[in-house]
Order: C-alpha cells, then sequence, then structure tokens
C-alpha cells in the first residue's frame, strides 16, 4: 500500500509541474514524461507485490469528520491496477511526441495535469474500501476525462462529443450514487463490505441500479452513445486511455459489486449475459459500417465490452447454477480479456492516431498503402487486428477461449441454462467472425492497396516515441498469446476471493491454460516455418514487383480498389433490421454520366431512438413552456422566493 | 450600559432601510461597507462573555477584510468603470421601497414571534434584523434594475444568511468553515458580475439588466 501511495504522490506531483513550466514546452514535456512514467511503474511494482502476496493495509482519512475515506488494495483491485498502470504510461509517452503543438502550451500543460488526475483516479476507484471514497474517485475520473475530451475545444463537434460525454458519464453517476444511497438506506454504513448485509430482496435493486451505471462507463449497449462520440474527438493518447482503461472501470464496478452483493440470483447472471451477447454482436456490426477510423474502433470497444460482459455473465450463471467449472472459465476468461482488450485496444488507437497525425485523415476510404510508408505503425496495428479478432496465437484468442469454454460446460445442462450457453456461443462466434471481417476491411483498406488520396501518399513514419510504445503493445500481445499461464493465474488471483472456487475447477483451469499454450506456440511456430520456408522456396528466383492492383491494367488507378462501403454492406444488409443504412444515390441518368455519387451512412439504432423517441417528443413538450423563460432577471428571482415559500411547508 | 450588540444590530438595520432609499450608486456602495463589518462584528457582541481565541480572530479579521474592503472595492472599481451615478426608474420608487422595508421588518418580528423559539437573551432580535435583511436583499434585487443593484442585494441576502446562522446556533470557529465557503462563493459571483457587468455594458452601452430579455432565444 506505501508503493501504491507513493505512485499516487509520483503521478500527481507529475500532473501539477507542467502547469507551472508549461512555458519551456520541450522541457515540460520531458519532464512530464519521465515522471509519469516512473510513477506509473511504482504503481505496477506496488500491484505485482499484491499478487505475490503482500498485505496491503488499509490506508484512511477522515473528511469532514463525517465521511471516512478508506483505500484498500486486494488482488481483484490489483488485477485492474496492472492495465491502469501498464497502459497508461505508453499512452503518456506516445503523448510527447503526439502533443507538439507548441502554439498551445497551456493547453497542452493542463492536458497533461488531468492525464495525470485521469490516471490517479481510476487507481482510487479500485482501492477504494468505502462509499464516500468510490463515489469520490469516481466523480474525480468522470470530470477529468470531460476536460481531456474537450481538449479541442475551439472545435464545436468536440465540445458537442464531450457535452454528449459529460451527460452520460453524470447520469451513469447518477444511477451508481442512488445505487449506493438505497444501499446506505438499509445498511447505514459507508463501507462497501456492508453491502453483503442487504436484505436478499434489495440485493437485485442495488445491482441493477449499478448496473446501469456501470454500463454507461463501460459502454454497454444502449448505453454506449457517447463512446463513438467521444472517442473521435479526445486526442488519439487519450482515447486510447479512456478506450482501453477507463471504460473497464465500469467492468470492475460490476465484478466488484456483484462480488460485494453476494447474491446468487439467477437474474443478475442472465441480464449480464444477454446484455453482452446484444452488446457484442451489435457493437460490431455498427463497426462494420463506420467508416471513421477511431469511431470505427469505438465501436469494437463496445464490441469487447460484450465479449467481457458475456465471459462474466456466464461466470455468474455458473456460479448460481452451480456449475463451478464454468464459473471458474467464465469469470477468468472475462477478467483476461479486460487486460487483453486494454492492450489491443489502446495498440489500435495509438496506431490510428498515428495514421491521423501524418495524414490528416480520419475517413478510411481516403487512406490506402500505409504500410509501406509507416512500417511500424502498419505491422503492429495488424497485430492488434489479429489480437481484436481473437484469433490464435495472440492474446485475444487465449481469453475467448477460456469464455467460449466456460459456455461449453453450459452445455450439458437442460433447459434454460442449455439455451443462455447455446447463445453465448452462437453470439461469441457470430462476433468473433464479424470483428475479423472488419479489421479486413480496416487493414486491407488504411495499409494495403494504392493510397487514394495525396495525404494518404505523402505520409511518413512517426518518431521512436510513439512507435515504441506500439511496438511494446504488440509484444504484450504475442506474449500473453504464447505465454499465457502467468496471466491467466494473475486473473484467476483476482477472482479467488471473490468467488467460491473448488480445487477440481482451479485444476481444470491450469489444464486447459497449459494446451492452450501449447496450441498457441504450435500455431506460432507453424507461421514462422512457412514464413523461412517461403524465403527458401524462392531464395535463388527471380522476383519481379509492380504497382498493387496492377492486376495486367494499363491504367490503374487507386479508385479502383474497393471502398469501405462496398466492402462491409453485404454484411451490414444481412443486419438491416438493427441497423438503419440512409442511401443517397444520384443514378446514372445518361449514357456519359459526369459525376454520380453513392454514399451510405449507417445510423446507430440507439441513437436514433433516443433522438426519435424521447428527445424530440421532450423538446416539443418543453417548448411549450418557453414563456417561463422571458429574460426578466427580477421576476426569476421573484420563481426562487415563490419556490421557497412553497416549499418551506414540506420541512 | 449600553447594550452594544442591541446598538449593532439596529445599525444594521438602519443600513438596510438606507440602502433601500438611496439613489447614488456610490452611497449605497458605502452604505454595503459599513453593513458588512457590522454583520462580521455582530457575533463578537453576541457572544461578548466569551473571549476569541487565535483561529477565531483571524477569521474575524478576514471576515472583516473581505466584507468590508475587498468586496466593496470590487463594487467600487465596477461603479467606476461603467460611469453610473444613479439608479434611474427603478421598478418600486424609493418611497415605496422604504416603506416595503419597513412591512418586510414588522414582517419579520411578527414571524420570530410566532416561532416561538427558545433564544437566548438578545438572540431574538438578531434573528429579527438577519430576516429582514434577507427579505430586503431578495426585494432590493428584484426591485432594481441596474446589475450592480443586484450584486448589492445579493451581498446583502447573504449578510441576511450569516446572520440568522449567527441568531441560531451557538458556534465555535471550526465551524465557520461554511461560512468561509458561503464567503467564497459570494466573492466568486461579484467577480462573475463585475465581468457581466462589464459585458452588458459593453454590448448595450448601458447595464440595465431589462435588456439581457433580448438574449433569450
Amino acid at each position: 500500500m506505501e508503493i501504491f501511495s507513493l505512485s499516487v504522490v509520483v503521478l500527481f506531483v507529475g500532473g501539477l509541474l507542467p502547469l507551472v513550466i508549461f512555458r519551456f514546452f520541450r522541457l515540460m514535456k520531458a519532464v512530464y514524461t519521465t515522471i509519469t512514467v516512473v510513477g506509473c511503474l511504482l504503481g505496477l511494482y506496488g500491484a505485482v507485490t499484491i499478487f505475490s502476496g503482500a498485505a496491503a493495509g488499509p490506508y484512511s482519512l477522515h473528511w469532514l469528520h463525517f465521511f471516512q475515506l478508506r483505500f484498500f488494495l486486494d488482488s481483484l483491485s490489483a488485477f485492474f491496477l496492472v492495465p491502469i498502470f501498464g497502459v497508461c504510461p505508453l499512452a503518456v509517452l506516445y503523448s510527447f511526441h503526439y502533443m507538439d503543438d507548441s502554439n498551445s502550451k497551456i493547453e497542452t500543460g493542463v492536458h497533461f495535469f488531468f492525464t495525470n488526475v485521469l490516471i490517479i483516479a481510476m487507481a482510487l476507484v479500485v482501492a477504494a474500501d468505502t462509499i464516500a471514497s468510490f463515489v469520490l474517485a469516481w466523480e474525480l475520473m468522470s470530470v477529468s476525462s470531460f476536460m481531456l475530451v474537450i481538449h479541442d475545444y475551439q472545435n464545436k463537434t468536440s465540445r458537442r462529443a464531450g457535452y454528449i460525454y459529460l451527460l452520460f458519464t453524470q447520469t451513469g453517476a447518477a444511477f451508481i450514487f442512488a445505487a449506493m444511497g438505497l444501499a446506505y438506506g438499509y445498511s447505514a454504513s459507508f463501507d462497501l463490505v456492508a453491502l453483503a448485509q442487504l436484505p436478499e430482496q434489495i440485493k437485485p435493486v442495488v445491482f441493477m441500479l449499478a448496473l446501469v451505471g456501470f454500463g454507461s462507463k463501460a459502454g454497454m449497449f444502449p448505453l454506449h452513445i457517447w463512446l463513438p462520440h467521444a472517442h473521435p474527438a479526445a486526442p488519439s493518447n487519450i482515447s486510447a486511455i479512456m478506450s482501453g482503461v477507463m471504460i473497464k472501470m465500469g467492468i470492475y464496478g460490476i465484478v466488484r459489486f456483484y462480488a460485494l452483493l453476494g447474491t446468487t440470483g439467477t437474474v443478475l447472471g442472465q441480464t449480464i449475459l444477454l446484455a453482452g451477447m446484444v452488446s457484442g454482436v451489435l457493437g460490431v456490426v455498427y463497426a462494420l459500417g463506420k467508416h471513421d477510423l477511431k469511431k470505427l474502433l469505438a465501436y469494437h470497444s463496445v464490441e469487447n465490452i460484450g465479449i467481457i460482459l458475456i465471459g462474466l455473465g456466464i461466470g455468474m450463471v455458473g456460479v448460481s447454477s452451480g456449475n463451478m467449472k464454468m464459473a471458474v472459465f467464465g469469470f477468468v476468461g472475462g477478467l483476461l480479456h479486460v487486460l487483453n482488450h486494454a492492450v489491443f485496444k489502446s495498440l489500435l488507437f495509438l496506431g490510428a492516431g498515428a495514421v491521423l497525425k501524418k495524414t490528416g485523415v480520419n475517413h478510411i476510404d481516403q487512406l490506402g498503402g500505409l504500410l509501406k510508408r509507416m512500417p511500424i505503425t502498419g505491422r503492429t496495428f495488424m497485430v492488434g487486428s489479429v489480437a481484436i479478432s481473437g484469433l490464435p496465437p495472440f492474446n485475444g484468442f487465449v481469453s475467448e477461449f477460456l469464455i467460449y469454454y466456460g459456455a461449453f460446460q453450459g452445455l450439458g445442462a437442460a433447459g434454460g441454462l442449455f439455451i443462455l450457453s447455446m447463445l453465448a456461443i452462437l453470439s461469441l462466434a457470430v462476433t468473433g467472425g464479424l470483428a475479423a471481417a472488419c479489421f479486413t476491411k480496416v487493414v486491407g483498406l488504411v495499409f494495403l492497396g494504392e493510397p487514394r488520396t495525396g495525404q494518404a501518399a505523402s505520409a511518413v513514419e512517426t518518431r521512436c516515441c510513439a512507435t515504441v510504445p506500439m511496438a511494446v503493445l504488440a509484444g504484450a500481445c504475442v506474449v500473453i498469446g504464447i505465454f499465457p499461464e502467468p496471466f491467466v493465474q494473475v486473473a484467476f488471483m483476482g477472482l479467488k476471493g471473490l468467488v467460491p472456487v473448488s480445487t477440481a475447477a482451479a485444476a481444470d483451469l491450469v489444464a486447459a491454460t497449459a494446451n492452450l499454450a501449447l496450441a498457441g506456440r504450435l500455431f506460432a511456430g507453424l507461421f514462422l516455418c512457412c514464413v523461412v520456408l517461403r524465403k527458401i522456396f524462392y531464395l535463388g528466383k527471380k522476383i519481379r514487383t509492380g504497382p498493387t492492383w496492377g492486376c495486367g491494367f494499363t491504367q490503374p488507378a487507386a479508385r479502383m480498389q474497393y471502398t469501405g462501403t462496398s466492402y462491409a454492406m453485404s454484411v451490414v444488409k444481412f443486419f438491416s433490421f438493427f441497423v438503419h443504412i440512409r442511401t443517397r444515390y444520384s443514378g446514372i441518368k445518361r449514357i456519359f454520366p459526369d459525376r454520380p455519387c453513392y454514399e451510405t451512412r449507417v445510423d446507430d439504432i440507439a441513437e436514433t431512438v433516443l433522438a426519435d423517441r424521447i428527445v424530440t417528443p421532450m423538446l416539443y413538450f418543453l417548448g411549450k413552456l418557453r414563456w417561463i423563460q422571458h429574460g426578466h432577471i427580477q421576476l426569476y428571482i421573484g420563481y426562487i422566493i415563490v419556490t421557497i415559500i412553497v416549499l418551506l411547508p414540506f420541512i | 450600559m449600553i447594550n452594544f450588540a442591541d446598538f449593532i444590530l439596529v445599525l444594521i438595520l438602519l443600513s438596510v432601510l438606507l440602502s433601500l432609499g438611496s439613489t447614488r450608486l456610490m452611497a449605497l456602495v458605502k452604505i454595503m461597507a459599513l453593513q458588512g463589518v457590522m454583520v462580521s462584528v455582530t457575533p463578537l457582541f453576541l457572544n461578548s462573555h466569551e473571549i476569541p481565541d487565535g483561529g477565531a480572530a483571524l477569521f474575524y479579521l478576514v471576515m472583516i477584510f473581505i466584507k468590508g474592503a475587498l468586496i466593496p472595492v470590487l463594487l467600487y472599481w465596477a461603479v467606476k468603470r461603467v460611469s453610473i451615478k444613479r439608479e434611474i426608474e427603478p421598478i418600486v420608487g424609493y418611497h415605496a421601497s422604504i416603506v416595503t422595508g419597513l412591512a418586510v421588518l414588522l414582517g419579520s418580528v411578527f414571524i420570530v414571534n410566532s416561532l416561538h423559539l427558545s433564544l437566548p437573551e438578545g438572540r431574538s432580535f438578531a434573528l429579527i434584523t438577519a430576516n429582514s435583511t434577507l427579505a430586503a436583499g431578495f426585494f432590493l434585487m428584484m426591485a432594481r434594475r441596474k446589475a450592480i443593484t443586484q450584486v448589492i442585494g445579493y451581498l446583502m441576502l447573504e449578510n441576511g444568511i450569516y446572520l440568522i446562522g449567527t441568531a441560531l446556533t451557538k458556534r465555535s470557529h471550526t465551524i465557520y468553515i461554511v461560512e468561509f465557503g458561503v464567503l467564497l462563493d459570494l466573492l466568486v459571483g461579484v467577480m462573475i458580475m463585475g465581468i457581466i457587468l462589464n459585458n452588458i455594458n459593453t454590448a448595450f452601452d448601458d447595464i440595465d439588466t431589462t435588456l439581457l430579455g433580448q438574449l433569450k432565444d
């Protein structure tokens, strides 16, 4: 705990310094990056000592005589500290060259300050042990991330995205506070552990309220609307932190509340499982329909949150039905996917940021051929793409396999459990397949082929501060994929204190991981063999290279290539029940058509329903009350007095 | 022996009536400075048998400084800047305002008496003063057009709130932290009003708040 406190202090100091020395731009960036990386590594070390059995004494202080702020680290907190302190320093390092606008020195300093506040707040959220400290850290996290989203505040879209984010995060927080308040009403204690003593009929209500709040932070369908707005608006290093780490705090909240409530009702697991399936499938379908690189990645976050929720849901259903094997595999798979998603999603966002920085283009139909121009970014992005699609030998495969394995354990049962397991397997399969399709689209359009625009053609590789983090994250993808045993064990330790696990299930987990590791290594070996063989076979043969998509045409043009729309449309149309496709097509009217255009847009069903069914009627109704706002301050003050007088008798 | 607490409370009441009847903005600012000082020292005389210790003394000094010097100086600058000397065309006239002030005073006497609170000696008069200051502050905000007068009304309102707190509770300086919070709010409020004042002035060439009605959508 001392190391943890020390790292928090170091991070805070590292955040304050840029506010003081922002005039010396390069010095500020160097000092900030160094201190923050050191602070994060300290925190990472602290988390690792928890796993090796070091006791983490509670650290408490009293505030306003009434609220006790107490922080405590157990193995679950330590597990979530790993992505926080592992991914954030890389994103910070990346920002050294990414935030290089020397015209906005003070803005950059403020940006760095809030980045560190966000890191600290996330660390405190997982360490919080009382209601007051949890709520305080949670709000700190929401507000600091809002400040980071509106970094580019002169831009109207950024401001709008920021407000959407603020609306969702604060509404979610209100639900969490409601859950906490309800719990306090029954237990009259500020300790989070007191949640276990709630009456049995209140527990599901508390859990559902908290689920709405945590789900909106995590990006669970249909509460995910802020994600595709906020992630593109934020700078890429922040998108990486937010998408890779911050939304996992929602998952942490769900797991922590589930464990604290200690309820084994079936409805919780089923709800989580269903939410996971819907998020997983719809997230990836919308991702296929989107052509804005960062927006697409944001929808993939929704999808991966869905996969994590499926894992947790299988675990909860397993616990409530007494199927220990299912429970262990579901939970461990879900938790490990938290770590894995943190790794590859931040990798992808950093890659997308590098592309955006060097080309200035975010639309995938205007990119192309970047693999030759940005070799490291392109290759690491490919690693991330394969990993997020859940293919061996990378890390996504390991966690998704564990979740599959957990789901298959439920097939032997009868009735509802069988149907749920079947549905989980099906939706996992659909999600994985579509994710692979989507990333062939992204990699194919952005990195392969010929550049479609001048900006893409003139791109060059980013500086080392940006490529090193991407290389490290890609390396982590490979390492977790080929040596999964320690990581699975870490996830298992995070779980052990929370859910009663049998030794048989634990032994099964070890055996399955060993097999998985063997399979991963075999696959990697096979792949390397193929590469080497190919080299050998081509040895001494004459190799001639031509332009990509040359295909024997005399005048090949970049416009001959697939567009994102044409590639994905056949899949997206299959889901047209959930996906509203708007098409604009000018048609061809003459024999020599001059400028035909074809454009499709994919609308998010959650967003359209929110806009058409809730916001528009509300605006109509509130428009009728416009006369209240007449512009006379004197009468406004009169309103206040009338309100107070009306409310007085109720005291 | 002269009862200093009653003396000060009467002064506060008079300053309230005076502020309702004064047309000059400068005079209004000066009255507010006097009222601020009086309000800040009231608890000292109400609890005259207690000798304030170091922390409390510091608190009173800071209080007197902010209410008696800092905020009036800020207001003084604002009045200078927009170069408006007097309030013309108030929504409620000056004589009517003074009559209203007296009515408010009567009303608060009635309210305090009908509450039947068991307050220590001298506290009920403090409560009456507090209520009338608060209500008069509200009235000033509603009855005047110029933004500066509204800030002053707001200040008076806060003075009233502070006095209510003083009258109702027996306190040590550690709990004054809440009052400090209110004070901070007030200071920020005055500063923001100063900025808005400046903007209204440059936008409309006047600081009449009724002009703000044009901004509604």
